[in-house]
């Protein structure tokens, strides 16, 4: 596309913004706060936007014959505008948004962005099951990723601009400016030490401002005050966890399990697959109008006590199957919402029983339903400190704070158990993307310890040359540790060694070839070693960096104690490497003694 | 599926100064722009749900109105969530919620009602109203005096002497005379020209043992209209309060000759006769007749604690029926005043223990004002 030719600056105004582009870190900065503010009136917009044509497409009390026509009309045209026009623009946003900060450099075209809002916009009025928060972030991450290039940022500002919009959407979307921040570093950058964390929760705060500003000081759900009733009910919460956990997975396992044959299908059909998703939600809308569209406000009811046993079972099961279909057909919409649907009525069906069983000893149903959301958030999508926060400030109820963690932990925990797998990852699979995350990494990562050898007895600053090829002799270790009185000093090679006994000029002392061995602008006070809780990549990385082929595993408590040794060798046994058959790099040869 | 990965190729732009100082601008235009968007969408979807609120609302009472709770409360509810700003939905919900005997549930609704305005005064008058239905008078009392005191829209004194005289009528019922008798001062000289709601004021204040009171309010009604043969039955019942007893036959006598129709009042009559017959402190009465109605009134009090403490402790009875028999007849003149006094002293024992474990009995009248009058 070309470029339009724009009016020359003065030289005086290019150096500042020249500067100003220099100082990258300060800029990221400075346009969280315009990301924030710009981002958070978009996402108003559209929950406004999408609020009030449901309201007028599919009206409470309206004709039956309107609730299944209206989905399914719908369906059809934003399939066709997906097909034709907005491909990226399926499905929630999370998996494309995470494509986008580790394949993409951050890129998210302005075109995906209008896409997804129209299309979504469309979607959720017509009444479609699925959630606007996860469309939100990708709206949000596409408008800072498109700024942040138009303003000719670095790839990697802008690929750290990314979650820093996504956070902001999320925090106007849900109105929870802490949990944002914590979702964006616990499931997008799968790192909560992210290097964004400033812009991130920067933009977060100033979406939320904008949020006050426009729509006023009121948060998503208005909860009665819950308490824990009896100690007993904590049993209760625990069995929540358990049937949020199962409800959790039922979901994840039939929404994946449909869109893999939605995805077998010609890609010919895919401008009509949607129209399934709006099917499905029509005819059960049909019968029960509480499963059209996010529902919120028969989770607000159900929170604050209203609850019929037989409704809120019938609507978990029928918000299970609409999401599920609705998503896995290729419509636009997130999972967030539906996730907080299903747990309210999950929780309200646990609580139901229980108080009809308890009445004395156990709150109403509505502080299950609160417990439930949680439980199914952690559960679906599995970032279980972000649900906890979530529900807190979509609620701003302290009192159920506990029994929140208890089950939520539980039913993270039988989630991925049997659904090894986190949703968005696998959503990612089924697109051919393999994204990074954090439990894959931990799951599979080897440590120092699994590769950790007995130490061979050190040489001492004093001793002689001979007396230390002697001591290395039938040895296959390339370094060894030498000691003083108080524990590590460092490594000499095993060839400095064979050297200094075989020159001209020999050295009397090992004392002398470690004083060589250090180059003079190294810190003599850092000694190359490892800890045994260390990441065994790490070893190959201090193994490269200070030339040593073996490297001393040390006390945390004391790091001159040495407790082991790791040789190059062993590593690359530990990764299922056969070390012979690995082709040495240059000059790397058999010391001989 | 469409494969994002090669999609999302194309290489960064290089953006100039213009570029970047033009993208700049164009962000904070359109943050300003989506400002006065924004606003004004949220206006529209503000007003639009409030009238949909309203509508709901609106609809709920109507249905409350013609007995469909069910249905009536569904509107309500949905109201309540569309509209948090109108605490009368909540309220209305609330009482409805109440008048299916869900009151805890209610309590729930007000609860944060009352958290983020204390001052409400339909929510403090609905809350006192879910708080006596549980039984809970105490602390209904301190609500209805929020509401009472609280901040009404509207017709705020309307508002007001309806708290008022609810919480009056819980006063009345638990027989809280001095309290319902401070809760009455206020409003005594309250609406001089609504005649109803002055003899409703009148009758309380014989009920809170302040007959003279009553007896006033009477007598100003009855200057203005002295055919209102209500007003004299009224004034009957103070004089009856008050111990005159002969004073309120005539006044009961005067309501009879101008509405001569009026079976209530002959009822009326007869109980003034009943407590003239009864009364063993009345002037110009005989030794002998003393001892007689003092002995009656014994009997008579022994027979009224029977009607509801055998059922409860049967051994009471026993012990009621002992006291009963061991009533002799003195000889002296000394020993018959003893006796007098003795057994209206017992008698207003047997009473007292009576309070508070029998409800009134219409049959109990004619000895509850004398024992009332006796114990004044």
């Amino acid at each position: 596309m070309r470029r339009p030719r724009l009016p020359r600056l003065p030289k005086r105004i290019v150096g500042l913004v020249e500067d100003l582009r220099r100082k990258e870190d300060r800029l990221s900065l400075a346009l969280s706060l315009f990301i924030g503010a710009l981002v958070g009136l978009v996402v108003v917009a559209f929950i406004l936007l999408t609020g009030r044509l449901a309201a007028h497409m599919y009206p409470a009390g309206g004709l039956g014959w309107r609730r299944i026509l209206v989905p399914t009309l719908g369906s059809l045209l934003t399939g066709y505008l997906l097909y034709r026009y907005f491909p990226l623009a399926r499905g929630s946003g999370i998996p494309q948004t995470r494509a986008a900060v580790f394949i993409h450099d951050g890129r998210i075209s302005l075109r995906s962005v209008i896409g997804k809002f129209i299309c979504c916009s469309t979607s959720l009025a017509s009444g479609i099951a699925l959630g606007r928060e996860g469309p939100s972030v990708y709206i949000g991450s596409g408008l800072a990723s498109v700024i942040a290039r138009r303003l000719g940022l670095s790839k990697t500002q802008v690929k750290w601009l990314v979650p820093v919009g996504g956070a902001a959407a999320l925090s106007a979307a849900f109105n929870t400016p802490i949990a944002a921040v914590l979702f964006t570093l616990e499931e997008i950058m799968g790192d909560l030490h992210a290097p964004v964390l400033g812009s991130v929760v920067l933009a977060s705060a100033t979406a939320w401002i904008v949020l006050h500003l426009v729509l006023g000081d009121s948060p998503l759900f208005h909860v009665a005050g819950y308490n824990l009733v009896s100690p007993g009910e904590l049993l209760i919460y625990a069995l929540l966890g358990v049937i949020g956990g199962l409800a959790s997975v039922a979901f994840v396992k039939l929404l994946l399990k449909l869109r893999e044959r939605f995805l077998r299908f010609p890609n010919s059909t895919l401008w009509l697959q949607p129209v399934a998703g709006g099917l499905t939600v029509g005819i059960f809308g049909f019968f029960v109008p509480q499963v059209l569209g996010v529902g919120y406000d028969q989770v607000e009811r159900v929170l604050n006590g209203d609850v019929i046993l037989q409704t809120v079972l019938v609507l978990a099961v029928l918000k299970i199957i609409a999401t599920a279909v609705a998503y896995a057909s290729g419509n636009a919409g997130g999972i967030f919402g539906p996730s907080l649907f299903i747990g309210a009525m999950v929780g309200a069906s646990v609580g139901g029983v229980a108080h009809l069983i308890f009445p004395a000893s156990t709150a109403g149903p509505g502080a299950y339903a609160l417990v439930g959301m949680g439980a199914a958030f952690a559960g679906i999508v599995r970032t279980p400190l972000t649900s906890v926060i979530m529900i807190f400030e979509l609620t701003r109820d302290y009192t159920i704070i506990v029994p929140l963690m208890i089950s939520n932990l539980i039913a993270f925990f039988i989630s991925h158990k049997l659904q090894r797998e986190p949703i968005y990852e696998a959503l990612a699979h089924q697109d051919g993307l393999h994204l990074p995350s954090g439990p894959f990494r931990t799951d599979t990562a080897l440590w120092v310890t699994s590769a950790i050898r007995t130490p061979p007895e050190p040489f001492t600053l004093e001793m002689k040359v001979d007396e230390a090829r002697k001591l290395a002799k039938g040895s296959d270790l390339e370094s060894w540790p030498v000691v003083d009185d108080d524990g590590l000093l460092g490594m000499v090679r095993v060839s400095d060694v064979i050297d200094a006994t075989t020159g001209s000029q020999r050295p009397v002392t090992i004392a002398t070839i470690l004083k060589r061995a250090r180059p003079a602008t190294h810190n003599s006070t850092i000694i190359p070693h490892l800890h045994s809780d260390q990441p065994l990549g790490l070893a190959l990385a201090r193994m490269g960096d200070t030339g040593h082929n073996v490297l001393p595993v040390v006390s945390r408590a004391n790091a001159r104690t040495i407790i082991g040794v790791v040789t190059l060798a062993d590593v690359l046994h530990a990764y299922g490497v056969d070390p012979r058959r690995v082709t040495p790099p240059h000059g790397t040869g058999v010391i001989k003694l | 599926m469409s494969d994002p990965v090669a999609q999302e190729q194309p290489p960064l732009p290089t953006a100039t100064a213009s570029e970047f100082v033009l993208t700049l601008t164009l962000t904070v235009a359109a943050i300003l722009l989506l400002i006065i968007g924004d606003t004004a969408l949220a206006k529209i979807d503000r007003d639009a749900t409030r009238s949909t609120a309203a509508e709901e609302y609106r609809v709920g009472v109507n249905l409350i109105a013609h007995n469909r709770l069910p249905d009536a409360i569904e509107h309500l509810r949905t109201a309540t969530t569309l509209d948090r700003e109108r605490p009368v939905y909540t309220v209305a919900l609330a009482q409805a919620v109440v008048a299916q005997g869900r009151v805890l549930d209610a309590e729930q609704m007000l609860i944060p009602l009352l958290e983020r305005d204390a001052t409400d005064g339909g929510a403090n008058l609905a809350m006192a109203r879910v708080l006596t239905k549980e039984g809970r008078t105490d602390e209904a009392k301190s609500y209805y005096h929020r509401a009472i005191y609280g901040i009404w829209p509207g017709d705020a004194a309307r508002s007001r002497a309806i708290a008022r005289f609810e919480l009056i009528d819980v006063l009345a019922s638990t027989g809280a005379r001095q309290e319902l008798l401070a809760e009455l001062l206020p409003i005594q000289d309250e609406s001089p020209e609504d005649t109803v709601l002055r003899k409703r004021i009148a009758d309380y204040f014989v009920l809170a043992g302040s007959p003279a009171k009553a007896s006033d309010i009477y007598r100003d009604l009855l200057r203005k209209n002295p055919r209102d043969a209500n007003a004299y039955v009224g004034l009957g019942r103070a004089a009856l309060g008050m111990g005159n007893y002969p004073v309120a036959r005539s006044d009961f006598l005067a309501a009879q000759r101008i509405a001569p129709e009026d079976s209530s009042i002959a009822r009326t009559i007869k109980l003034a006769d009943s407590v003239i017959a009864l009364d063993p402190t009345q002037r110009g009465l005989g030794l002998d007749e003393q001892v007689r109605r003092s002995r009656q009134l014994v009997q008579m009090t022994i027979r009224s604690a029977h009607r509801c403490l055998d059922i409860e402790a049967p051994s009471v009875g026993a012990a009621l029926d002992s006291v009963a028999r061991s009533l002799v007849a003195p000889a002296g003149v000394v020993s018959r005043s003893q006796a007098i006094d003795e057994n209206i002293s017992l008698a207003g024992a047997l009473w007292r223990m009576r309070e508070g474990r029998c409800t009134s009995r219409p049959d109990d009248e004619a000895l509850a004002l004398v024992q009332d009058r006796i114990a004044q």
